[in-house]
Order: C-alpha cells, then sequence, then structure tokens
C-alpha cells in the first residue's frame, strides 16, 4: 500500500533477511499493517489530549507523544553532567531509564505484543512463522529505537560535551545492552504471569502498570528541582555484593571502570554481566520463546473462575451509608463497577494517586523552608490534607463514564419512576470506594505527624468533603453513572472546575479562620452538619432528577 | 456410506486417528474422516464437543495433535504450509484488525495469500459491492455492525478463490436476505467442486445446505452420513431431534418446565 514511506530504508536490508530465510515482502507487509494500526491507537502518556482527535489526525499519535519523553529526559541531564562518581549518577540514569522504558513498553506496547488475533488472522494464512516473527521484532525494535532515542538524546549529548567522545560511545552501547535486557525481562514477565495466571490478571497487571505510569510521570516532575540539589551531596560509592541484583549498576559498572576510578573486584563482574547478562538473557527467552506462544493461547481464554464471597464489603457499606433499597442496590453497583473497569481505572485512579501524594508534596515544601519538624507540628500544616479533595469535581464528572457504556439501555428499561436514588447511590459509593481509602491514609499519616489534637478537625474536613462533593455535584452536568463512552471525556465545564477549585479553598479558609475562635472548629462542625444535610437532602430531592436519556 | 459413492472424486481431507488434548483434558479421541471435492459438510456437535479444535489443527493454528491429518494429499505436519493458500478461513469469533479499514484489511489478507495488491482491491470492492457494503468500504471495520463485520470476514475467505472453506457460525449477525445470498453461494461453490466445512448450532441451515453431516459428541464422530442417511438410522424426523437423540439429551422437556417453574415464582 506504501502509506507509511519510511519502511524504505529496510529495503536495502533486504538480501540479508532472505539470508535468514524470511520472506521479505510479506514481512513487509505484516510490519507495515502494524504500524499502521499504531498510528490509531492511542498512547497512555496522550490520552486526555486524544480524546477528541478525528480518525485522520490520530495517525501517529505515538510519534507525537515522543517529545514528552524528550522532556521527561531533562531528568537526567544533571545526573550526566556532574562530575562526581560515574557508579552513583550512571546507577540512577540506568535506573530512571530502565524504569521509564519499561512500564511505556508494558503500558503501550502490550497491546501489540499480545494481539491474540495475530493467531486466527495471520497463522491461518500461507505465512511462514519466521516472517511473522521477524515482523513483531523489527516492530519492537523500530519502537524501542524511537522510545530510547528521544529519551537518551539529551543526554548524550551532555555527556558528549562534558566527558567526551569515549562517554559518549560506552554510553550507547551500554543503552543498548540495556534495550536488549529489558526486551526479555518484559517478555519473560508475560511468560511468568500467563504460565500461573490467565489474561485476565495479565491484563490486569498491564492496568496497574499504565497507573503507575502516569502517576510517576506527573509525581517525576515535582522531583526535578529537587534532583538539582542531589549535586552539592559527596556521594562514596563501594560496592557491595547485594548490588548485583540491582540491574542498573550493571550498566554504570563500566563507566567506572574504564572512565572513573578503575574498578575493584565488583565493578569488573559488575561490567562483564552488563554484556553477558543481556545476551543470557536473549538465549533463554529463544529457548522459552515456543513455550510463552502456546501460554499466549491463554490469553483469550478466562479458566479462574470467580469466587464466591458471601459476606461482602459493598453489601454492609450499602447498609451501613444508604436508605432504601433502590440506593444500597445503585451503592452496590457503582462500587463493583469501579473496581471491575480497567478503562474507568486507568482514566480514575492517577487522580487518586495525585490526591495521595500532593499534601506531603507540600507539606514537605514547609519542611525545607520552615525551622524544621517540631515547629512543623505544631502549626496548621494538617489543613495540607485538603488538597486530597481535588480529585473530588474530577471523579464525580467521570462516574458517568464507561468502557461499556453500551449497557446504560438497563436504565431506559427498569421500572424505576425516580432516577434520584441512583445518583444518590452512585456518589457514595464513589466517596467511599475511592476518596475513603485516600482520606484513611491521609488521616493516619497526620495523626502520626500532628498527634490526637487534630482529630476534631479531621471531622470538619470530612464533613467539608462530603458537602464539597454534594456541591461539585449539583453543578456539574448529571448524567446518569457509567452511561457515556470515554470518547467525549472533554467538555466545557473549565469554569465551573475552576469555580470548584476556588470553593475547595474557601473550605480550607474557612476551617483555618474558624480554628482562630476559641472551640470555633465544634461551631463549624456544628454549622457543616447542617449544611450538609440540608444539601443532601435539596441535591437527590424526589424528582429532582428526570430520567436522563443515554443514546 | 458416502465414501463409496465419491470415490471417483479427489480426496483432499484425510484425518486419522486425531486425538488432542490440553493438559488432562482430553479434546479429540481418535478421529477418522475422509472429505471428497465438493461436499458441503455440516460439522455439528455440542459446545466442547471438540468442533472448533479439528478445524484449527487443519488450519495449523494448534499444534501437539497426535495422529495424521493430510491436505491435498500431504501430511500438514511436514512444515510446508503452501496448502493454507488453497484454504479459506472465518473464526467463529469475528477477529479482526478492526482499526483497520475494510479496504486495508481486505488488501492486507489478500496480499499474504499472494495475490497482487491492485487485484486484491479490485476484487475486494466487488465483492462488498455485491454485499452492499460500497459505501463503507474505505470506513474503519471498527464502526461496522456485526452483520458487517461477518460479511467482510467472508469476502476475505474467498479472495484467493480458495478449494477448502472452514466456516465457523458463517451466518451469525447476517439479516433473512444476506443468508440467502451466503446459502446460494456456498450451493453454487460446492458444485464448482469446492469442499466446504460448516459448523453451526443452528440445525434447520445445517439440515438444508449440507450434503453431508458430521456430528460430534465428547470427541469422537458418532454419525456421518447424508440428512436422509441418519434420518433412517435414527428414525426422527428432524437433525434437532437427531443431535438431541445421539448426544444423548432427552431431557429438554424437564429443564424447560423447572426453568419456566423457578420464573415464575417472583
Amino acid at each position: 500500500m506504501g502509506t507509511i514511506k519510511w519502511l524504505r530504508m529496510l529495503d536495502p536490508l533486504r538480501n540479508v533477511f532472505e539470508k535468514f530465510g524470511v520472506d521479505y515482502p510479506v514481512m513487509r507487509k505484516i510490519l507495515e499493517i502494524k504500524l499502521l494500526m499504531d498510528g490509531r491507537r492511542a498512547p497512555t502518556l496522550l490520552q486526555k489530549s486524544s480524546k477528541n482527535a478525528d480518525p485522520a489526525t490520530m495517525s501517529n499519535q505515538f510519534i507525537k507523544s515522543l517529545w514528552i519523553y524528550i522532556v521527561l529526559s531533562l531528568v537526567l541531564v544533571p545526573l550526566v553532567a556532574m562530575k562526581m562518581n560515574f557508579m552513583f549518577q550512571m546507577s540512577l540514569v540506568f535506573g530512571i531509564l530502565m524504569f521509564m522504558i519499561t512500564t511505556s513498553m508494558i503500558s503501550d506496547f502490550s497491546s501489540v505484543l499480545l494481539d491474540v488475533r495475530d493467531r486466527n488472522i495471520l497463522f491461518s494464512k500461507p505465512v511462514q512463522r519466521k516472517a511473522i516473527n521477524m515482523a513483531k521484532l523489527l516492530h519492537v525494535a523500530i519502537y524501542l529505537l524511537l522510545l530510547t532515542g528521544s529519551l537518551t538524546v539529551l543526554p548524550l549529548l551532555v555527556g558528549l560535551y562534558r566527558h567526551g567522545i569515549l562517554f559518549f560511545l560506552l554510553f550507547i552501547v551500554e543503552i543498548i545492552l540495556m534495550d536488549v535486557f529489558i526486551v526479555v525481562l518484559t517478555a519473560a514477565l508475560y511468560w511468568l504471569v500467563l504460565r500461573f495466571f490467565d489474561g485476565e490478571k495479565l491484563k490486569d497487571i498491564i492496568n496497574y502498570v499504565q497507573i503507575g505510569l502516569t502517576i510517576a510521570m506527573t509525581v517525576g516532575y515535582q522531583f526535578i528541582s529537587r534532583l538539582f540539589n542531589l549535586m552539592d551531596v559527596k556521594v562514596a560509592f563501594t560496592a557491595k555484593w547485594w548490588e548485583l541484583f540491582i540491574f542498573p549498576t550493571w550498566f554504570a559498572s563500566s563507566f567506572e571502570w574504564l572512565l572513573g576510578e578503575g574498578g575493584n573486584m565488583y565493578v569488573i563482574i559488575f561490567s562483564v554481566l552488563s554484556v553477558v547478562g543481556p545476551l543470557a538473557a536473549l538465549w533463554i527467552y529463544s529457548l522459552l520463546m515456543p513455550s510463552f506462544e502456546r501460554n499466549l493461547q491463554k490469553l483469550a481464554t478466562h479458566q479462574a473462575r470467580g469466587k464466591m464471597n458471601r459476606l461482602r464489603l459493598a453489601d454492609r457499606l450499602s447498609v451501613l451509608f444508604c436508605r432504601g433499597n433502590i440506593e444500597r442496590l445503585f451503592f452496590r453497583f457503582s462500587w463493583d463497577m469501579m473496581g471491575r473497569e480497567r478503562d474507568f481505572k486507568l482514566k480514575v485512579y492517577p487522580q487518586l494517586g495525585f490526591s495521595l501524594i500532593f499534601p506531603f508534596i507540600f507539606m514537605f515544601n514547609i519542611l525545607r523552608s520552615n525551622s524544621g519538624f517540631a515547629a512543623m507540628r505544631e502549626g496548621r500544616g494538617y489543613l495540607f490534607v485538603y488538597f486530597c479533595a481535588m480529585m473530588i469535581p474530577t471523579i464525580v464528572l467521570m462516574l458517568r463514564f464507561s468502557g461499556s457504556s453500551k449497557g446504560a439501555w438497563i436504565y431506559q428499561t427498569i421500572p424505576l419512576r425516580d432516577s434520584a436514588p441512583i445518583y444518590k447511590g452512585a456518589v457514595k459509593a464513589m466517596i467511599a470506594r475511592l476518596f475513603g481509602p485516600v482520606f484513611v491514609f491521609q488521616a493516619v499519616v497526620f495523626l502520626f505527624i500532628f498527634g490526637a489534637r487534630i482529630i476534631p478537625d479531621l471531622v470538619v474536613i470530612l464533613l467539608s468533603v462530603l458537602l464539597y462533593t454534594v456541591i461539585s455535584f449539583m453543578v456539574l452536568d448529571k448524567e446518569l453513572p457509567f452511561s457515556r463512552p470515554f470518547q467525549n471525556t472533554q467538555s466545557g465545564s473549565t469554569f465551573v472546575f475552576l469555580g470548584l477549585m476556588i470553593l475547595l479553598g474557601v473550605f480550607a479558609g474557612a476551617h483555618l479562620g474558624f480554628t482562630f475562635l476559641a472551640y470555633g472548629k465544634y461551631l463549624w462542625m456544628l454549622l457543616l452538619l447542617v449544611f450538609n444535610f440540608i444539601a443532601w437532602k435539596l441535591a437527590f430531592r424526589k424528582g429532582s432528577l428526570n430520567h436522563l436519556t443515554y443514546d | 456410506m458416502i465414501e463409496t459413492a465419491e470415490t471417483s472424486k479427489e480426496r483432499v481431507i484425510s484425518i486419522r486417528n486425531l486425538e488432542m488434548s490440553y493438559g488432562s483434558k482430553p479434546i479429540l479421541q481418535g478421529i477418522d474422516l475422509d472429505v471428497y471435492e465438493g461436499q458441503i459438510i455440516g460439522y455439528i456437535g455440542p459446545n466442547g464437543a471438540g468442533k472448533s479444535t479439528t478445524v484449527k489443527i487443519m488450519l495449523g493454528l494448534v499444534e501437539g495433535y497426535q495422529g495424521e491429518v493430510r491436505i491435498f494429499g500431504r501430511d500438514i505436519a511436514d512444515g510446508d504450509i503452501e496448502y493454507k493458500r488453497r484454504i479459506g478461513y472465518v473464526p467463529e469469533v469475528a477477529e479482526l484488525y478492526d482499526s483497520l479499514t475494510a479496504q486495508e484489511y481486505l488488501g492486507f489478507v489478500g496480499e499474504l495469500y499472494g495475490l497482487t495488491q491492485r487485484k486484491a482491491d479490485h476484487k475486494a470492492r466487488r465483492l462488498m459491492t455485491k454485499f452492499g457494503l460500497e459505501e463503507v468500504y474505505f470506513d474503519r471495520i471498527s464502526s461496522f455492525s456485526k452483520g458487517m463485520r461477518q460479511k467482510v470476514l467472508l469476502i476475505s475467505s474467498l479472495l484467493h478463490n480458495p478449494d477448502i472453506l472452514f466456516l465457523d457460525e458463517p451466518l451469525s449477525g447476517l439479516d433473512a436476505n444476506s443468508v440467502m445470498i451466503v446459502k446460494e453461494i456456498l450451493a453454487a461453490l460446492a458444485a464448482e467442486g469446492k469442499t466446504i466445512f460448516y459448523s453451526s448450532h443452528i440445525m434447520d441451515v445445517v439440515e438444508k445446505i449440507s450434503s453431508r453431516i458430521l456430528l460430534l459428541n465428547g470427541g469422537q464422530i458418532v454419525a456421518d452420513g447424508s440428512f436422509e442417511e441418519l434420518r433412517e438410522q435414527s428414525h426422527e424426523r428432524s437433525l434437532e431431534q437427531i443431535f438431541n437423540d445421539l448426544t444423548g439429551f432427552h431431557e429438554y422437556k424437564d429443564v424447560a418446565a423447572s426453568f419456566v417453574s423457578i420464573v415464575q415464582e417472583v
């Protein structure tokens, strides 16, 4: 079809491939189709911006996402630039590189490596396995080349400038070895999971890696500035035997050995391992390949039967928090949907991650600028817990989305006069399942830091957040839970969101204000109770919410 | 039986003592089968009887079987995959690369079967038009309905004019008019000497279009013959009844009755 022009660059190698017994035209065709399909996939990091993209502009989303990796690689620049201890700084560099490449391999490329359709579509055609495997290999190689290239182009140039050509060349060699190692490691991970579990479990694991990647990337930015401070630190590195198992040190050792202070025994062993390790892994991988292919068949099947659990947490909570059977029913329904649906988790759980981390980031900033831990304990730093409510408007809005939104026809067919209990149950389940654990975690940590005196404050915060949730629900557009596809997450409520963020500030401010009054916080607590009572009644009063269509 | 009547024709598939198991679970327990050109074989059996597995073994999708499978006279285990060039396949689940357009997908499959790109495109487009899908030829398959996908799959299995067709529930999702067309197509292809291996759960269709019916149960062939022959042997009137009879399932009335009684308790 010739849609992907640059594949012609492979053509001069045609003879090489054919020498290995690969049917070149067929392999190129498969590779081309695979790349074409990639262009129509949105990578994890760009999900937000690509939501409304029409098919034409969707192409090459991955290529467009590469600039993010170039920006991210800025973290590595000071680490490469400093002239301190090669073992230390390059271990960090390779540690970060390995983390980034492995996670994005798993999150963005698993669907490619684990495409079960290949079996039925390709294997049933008169195509040699060799051609299929070679196409797969090249596909991964191209992807890794682009990913690694954009992550390392800046560090490589900085290294060339600071440490000279030898460093530059060594860096390239070690990066290639690392890539080989990562590919094999990832495949081994899949192999292990598939061997003991089925495809569903693997999809879950990939899902969690995607969530982790999204959180790590965002939090990573927060630490860039802090990393610069490391440059003043003097580190004396002495290799120890257990570092044998920390793979990044392998790749850093050669720098220490050849360019740094020379090597002791460990440094030399590690350096050798950085070459032997990846090659050995590759050899083992080629041995395991047939077993891997066989296990891949399990992806399509689901063997593990679901466990039947009688006394479920959701059942008890629904009785505790909800009145009326319909409300309880939708509490349990929403609880299950939020926990099961991978798309939903991928979109929402990173938000939870931020909520979990932001209060601490702010607290550490205080800690650094202020006089110290003891002084902070006396202060009102616990008000940072309010930051964890930043997720509330987003998840209230997200509650309407689902990967299986077509199932929402069920709302129209059930004989339900009033849809208020549906919303009420769903919002309560959201608080219990998503906000609850985050808040409990924060409360425990902050209690540990500030002592029992903040218990009333935590109650105030909880009441504020409950009120905040119901207000968010009232001002945002209402749609039945899990009734919209993720394609149109973009909505015109930016200003509403801004307003809600300010409102959260108002809540925190009010709390702060009342703490200056004697018994102020108890008064505020009482007022919040009354406000909550009124707001929840008002938001979910009978007939206030029409049966909305889901189309 | 059928074999004696058909010996003048070429034997395209020959299976001897085929056994297969997943782990400790036996799937196929000794299948012997000869198929001649021009036959439309209705391959039926309860879920888990091993129908799909048999087809997948013949296509080389599943390995690790025991016994011998010969297609066009050659053992398929000999490593030569050329026989696949004369086979068309419609899998049970409508699996295709649905982020591609119909044109891209059909062109791709055509090329894998060795057609030139232009020829595959030209042919695919005319076949799509015959199915009333010319409008969506340049649209992504992900936007297609179930019936449209099924039509794309049928076309993709026929582009290279194969001599054997393996069809797994080929009519699922098609409307009544399209079903008529496809049935006619299959009959015409068989008349041209093509062999069609057709598996389905819809007994009425199998009864009407098959020249030979194979009933699989518990990994063994329990009936083999034309519909008339099977009817004579079992003294039942419809294929559905023969199916129930041979798979040892008689209590359908009891099951239905107790099902309804559970429905009625509120």
